[in-house]
């Protein structure tokens, strides 16, 4: 099972896609609120739709292509013969997988957190009402703007997916793509569509939750495994070509770093196994390094979680109260020069033409 | 490039009636050399030379060895390989079973009578020191033997393989560690013809020689034939037998086959002669190795010296067939001796070979000397400790070893003491059943080392004839190291009754710091009180200990408490008014939820 469904491939696509439909539905939320006039008009309501459906269709498929050409190029220039070095491989890549998980993944438990903030974002990109427009692409892009900016936003979602992707699965083989891309997608528009729809927030919460319990139980056999790999690299060179003949046995593994050996129960190899490898990181034959590798994650994240809840409630994280304080008053300070400098540039410039002003307007609710 | 021959037309008549003594002092000290000229080594040599010396005698003869350690930084002990050593046990030589190691600076005097007659060998007992160097043939000689007068020339021949890394390192940092799992024997480096390659053999034609072959090697049995000469075997190990005609000879380590090779008419050319290693025995075969070593039977020194032919298969003459002059039918055993053999690996990581899941390990106390300390209590088989895999035996009873070989290699078994007939050897992977035996020859087979085949089993018998303390062992160096051996204490009461340890070897302990008295672990009050003896380290822990359990456990409650915190981070309500967002418009936003408000 483990061999066409990598599990670590559909949390990436399933938590890219998520954030991908949660821009658009916040777009065709607007949409349907009146921007661009569109609650006046049904034509151009239904044409901004459109935009935002084709920008993201067309983002999805340059996606698409792109990934597939990276997924394929990789498989098929072989990346078998990593020979003496393979542990090696899969020891970095494993570290690196769970660390890419681990960052990203949090994020899936503040989706309202995500959805104002692709909100204001949106909102400010559509009321940006500086008519001079400085190229012919700025004004392109205004005036498709329900369809850029989903085409942009799938596009820099979709190649972030692809890099974590490949950061994290490359060691899986091909045929272990396509069914977790798939899941991943339908999972995250799923939610997408029900968020849009009006559905439950506390029930999607529950299942993202969960989902996101899930996804650190693979990191952290993920980052075990990768420690456990590099051990087991020195331990090779040290046995040399022997270490294969002994399979599950005695000699297979540094009775120095050995936590526990059973003699059977192989997380590489055998069958069920391979699935307690996979999301637990299950090996049959431990050392001092995977266990404490996999204690000290969940320390860690422990840690972090408690640290980002203060940082949400108080505004900085502990002990940062003034150093946080000074930076944001600073960061405003600079903002406000901004918008000033743009007001004197505003007001002299309409002292001297008197050119029309395109304005979009945006109904704040 | 020595060829070293002697003629038997000795004053026969003044040789048989008078038995001489023939003294020996060997200096034992490092010397150079550079054997297969590819590689200088040092190598342990005797009075500044190396090869060492041969010891030669005529039956009867007393022969007395002097043996002073010169080597500095290693202890010593000498083995004859072959000699029954008969009411002088303590001359037998291995370390801890009939003598203590003899430290640098200290010497030790052998002195024995020889009743047997034919080809032996000499070498150090001490740990697996002789692939060092430390061997060489031991010939006796008797005017009277079956085979007097049909040759002309009496010689000898050797075959070994060689190591060009000393065997203590190779021990420590490749073979008896924990990164050996397998137990994989190191490589030898080469093969050698007399300790040297591409050596002359000169001979005339129409001349038959008597060539003592002997196999001095540490790991390697090899096959040894002449090209276009075949031969008679006429002794085995120093048993006489039926000519045997073959062209091609498998001897292993510790072996000899005594040869008759008729030569040939004429002197147009020479002919090659071969010594290949048996490659099954080698884990695996370096590429470059180059596992034969060729000489020839020099006929004309003009003459070119063509390079062997290469041969599909070894047909080699299979000893289980031989039959001795002095032939016995097989003896009826009183007592049996089963062992099982298998290599495993204990809780240190090291692979360790055993018989029936006892691994050798050496007493504190030699075990002639416990016999010797310990009066009536000798016989008891406990007080010689609990890893020496000890056994006592009778006096003038007939003991059959049955050996079941379940590791997947070939094994050159020797008993010391003795020669025993070899009743059954089985083909591979057949266990011993005694309902149902093999074939069983009306004369069996003698001779002292034999090997049983991967997997097969073997049954052997010798008469308690002969009282002392007695190796049988592996004489794989590498395999006697792991442990493959055990100790057979025969007729302890007559040991004590008729021998005499010499002050010397008592010396040699004393210098050594070791005890000569007493139990395996050096006790001489209470006999049955064994702690402090040494013992085999212990197994591999089955599944899950104490510690892998806690790890568990442990691992358990931590992705469990972790899920828990990401489950409050998830639930916990969220201010809107965070302050991300602020920044990004300038102003804070409504709460303005899309999906409730609709």
């Amino acid at each position: 099972m483990v061999q066409i469904f990598d599990v670590s491939v559909f949390f990436i696509v399933f938590r890219e896609s998520l954030e991908a439909s949660v821009v658009i539905s916040v777009l065709l939320a607007f949409i349907k609120q009146g921007v661009g006039k569109s609650d006046e008009d049904p034509t151009i309501y239904k044409r901004l739709v459109r935009h935002v459906w084709i920008g993201a269709g067309l983002g999805f498929l340059i996606c698409l292509i792109i990934g597939g050409a990276f997924i394929g190029t990789w498989y098929t220039l072989g990346t078998d013969a990593w020979g003496a070095s393979e542990d090696i491989w899969e020891g970095v890549l494993s570290i690196v997988a769970a660390i890419i998980i681990s960052v990203v993944g949090l994020a899936m438990l503040r989706l309202n957190k995500m959805k104002e903030k692709w909100r204001a974002k949106i909102s400010k990109a559509l009321n940006d009402t500086d008519p001079r427009g400085k190229n012919w692409f700025r004004r392109f892009s205004r005036k498709y703007a329900m369809g850029f900016l989903p085409f942009i936003t799938i596009l820099r979602e979709g190649i972030e997916a692809i890099v974590f992707v490949g950061g994290v699965a490359l060691s899986s083989p091909a045929k272990a793509f396509p069914l977790p891309v798939v899941c991943g997608l339908a999972a995250g528009c799923g939610i997408g569509y029900f968020l849009y729809k009006g559905g439950d927030y506390v029930k999607i919460q529950y299942f993202l939750v969960f989902a996101t319990c899930f996804l650190y139980l693979v990191a952290a056999g993920l980052f075990s495994k990768g420690i456990w790999f590099l051990e087991n690299f020195v331990w090779s060179n040290q046995v040399g070509g022997d270490v294969a003949e002994e399979g599950d046995g005695p000699g297979s593994y540094d009775i120095r770093l050995s936590v526990w050996h059973v003699n059977c129960c192989n997380g590489q190899t055998s069958g069920g196994w391979m699935i307690f490898n996979a999301i637990f990181g299950w090996q049959n034959s431990a050392t001092y390094g995977s266990v404490i590798s996999y204690n000290v994650y969940w320390i860690v994240l422990m840690v972090c979680v408690v640290l980002l809840r203060f940082q949400e409630i108080h505004g900085h994280f502990p002990y940062l109260k003034s150093w946080t304080e000074k930076r944001k008053a600073a960061k405003l300070a600079r903002k406000e020069k901004k918008r000033l400098e743009a007001a004197e540039k505003e007001s002299a410039r309409s002292l001297d033409t008197d050119s029309e002003t395109k304005e979009v307007t945006v109904t704040v609710v | 490039m020595r060829a070293f021959s002697r003629l038997v037309a000795l004053a026969a008549v003044a040789t048989a009636t008078l038995a001489a003594t023939v003294q020996y002092d060997f200096s034992v000290e490092w010397v150079q050399a550079n054997p297969d000229g590819d590689y200088e080594r040092t190598f342990i040599g005797i009075n500044g030379q190396w090869p060492p010396p041969p010891i030669e005698c005529n039956i009867y003869d007393r022969v007395i060895v002097n043996v002073t350690n010169n080597l500095g930084n290693e202890s010593t002990a000498v083995h004859f390989h072959g000699l029954f050593m008969n009411g002088t046990n303590a001359m037998d030589g291995p370390v801890f079973v009939t003598q203590c190691p003899v430290p640098a600076g200290n010497s030790i005097i052998y002195n024995f009578t020889v009743d047997q007659p034919g080809t032996y060998w000499y070498h150090s007992h001490f740990g697996a020191q002789y692939p060092d160097g430390f061997r060489a043939p031991f010939i006796v000689y008797d005017p009277d033997e079956p085979y007097a007068g049909q040759y002309d020339v009496d010689t000898y021949l050797t075959v070994s393989d060689y190591y060009h890394t000393s065997i203590p390192w190779l021990m420590a940092n490749q073979f008896l560690t924990l990164t050996n799992p397998t137990g994989s024997e190191p490589i030898p480096d080469a093969a050698l013809f007399n300790d040297s390659q591409n050596i002359n053999f000169q001979v005339e034609p129409n001349k038959t020689y008597k060539i003592r072959l002997i196999n001095m090697g540490a790991l390697v049995s090899q096959y040894v034939w002449f090209e276009d000469h075949d031969f008679q075997i006429i002794e085995v190990d120093g048993v006489y037998v039926e000519p045997a005609e073959a062209s091609m000879i498998y001897i292993t380590v510790a072996q000899r086959y005594t040869i008759l090779l008729t030569t040939k008419n004429s002197t147009d050319r020479n002919y090659p002669m071969i010594a290949s290693f048996d490659t099954d025995m080698l884990d695996h075969v370096p590429p470059g190795l180059v596992w034969n070593v060729t000489g020839w039977l020099t006929y004309n020194n003009s003459a070119d010296f063509p390079q062997p032919a290469l041969i599909d298969e070894y047909n080699f003459y299979d000893d289980f067939s031989l039959v001795p002059v002095e032939n016995e039918a097989p003896y009826e055993p009183d007592y049996q001796v089963s062992v099982d053999v298998q290599m495993m690996n204990l809780g240190n990581g090291v692979n360790y070979a055993f018989f029936n899941n006892i691994t050798y390990v050496a007493p504190n106390v030699p075990a002639l000397y416990t016999v010797m300390s310990s009066g009536n209590l000798s016989t008891d088989a406990t007080i010689y400790g609990t890893n020496t895999h000890t056994y006592v035996l009778g006096y003038q009873e007939v003991v059959e070893i049955v050996l079941n070989n379940f590791d997947t290699g070939k094994h050159p078994f020797h008993l010391h003491g003795h020669t025993f007939q070899v009743i059954e050897r089985s083909d591979d992977n057949m266990v011993y059943d005694p309902s149902n035996p093999g074939t069983i020859n009306e004369y069996p087979m003698r001779r002292d080392t034999v090997y049983v085949r991967p997997g097969g089993y073997m049954v052997l018998r010798f008469k308690t004839d002969n009282p002392g303390v007695w190796f049988f062992h592996c004489h794989i160096e590498w395999h006697l190291s792991q442990g493959l051996a055990l100790v057979l204490v025969e007729a302890p009461l007559e040991i004590q009754s008729r021998q005499v340890i010499p002050d010397d070897h008592y010396a040699a302990c004393k210098a050594g710091g070791y005890a000569y008295e007493g139990n395996a672990a050096g006790n001489t009050v209470n006999l049955f009180d064994l702690s402090g003896e040494k013992l085999q380290p212990d197994p591999l822990p089955a599944g899950f200990t104490a510690r892998g359990i806690v790890a568990l456990v442990f691992s358990c409650i931590s992705a469990f408490a972790g899920m828990g915190f990401i489950a409050w981070y998830g639930l916990s309500e969220i201010k809107t008014t965070s302050p991300e967002v602020v920044d990004i418009v300038g102003e804070p936003l409504d709460n303005g939820d899309d999906d409730e408000s609709k």
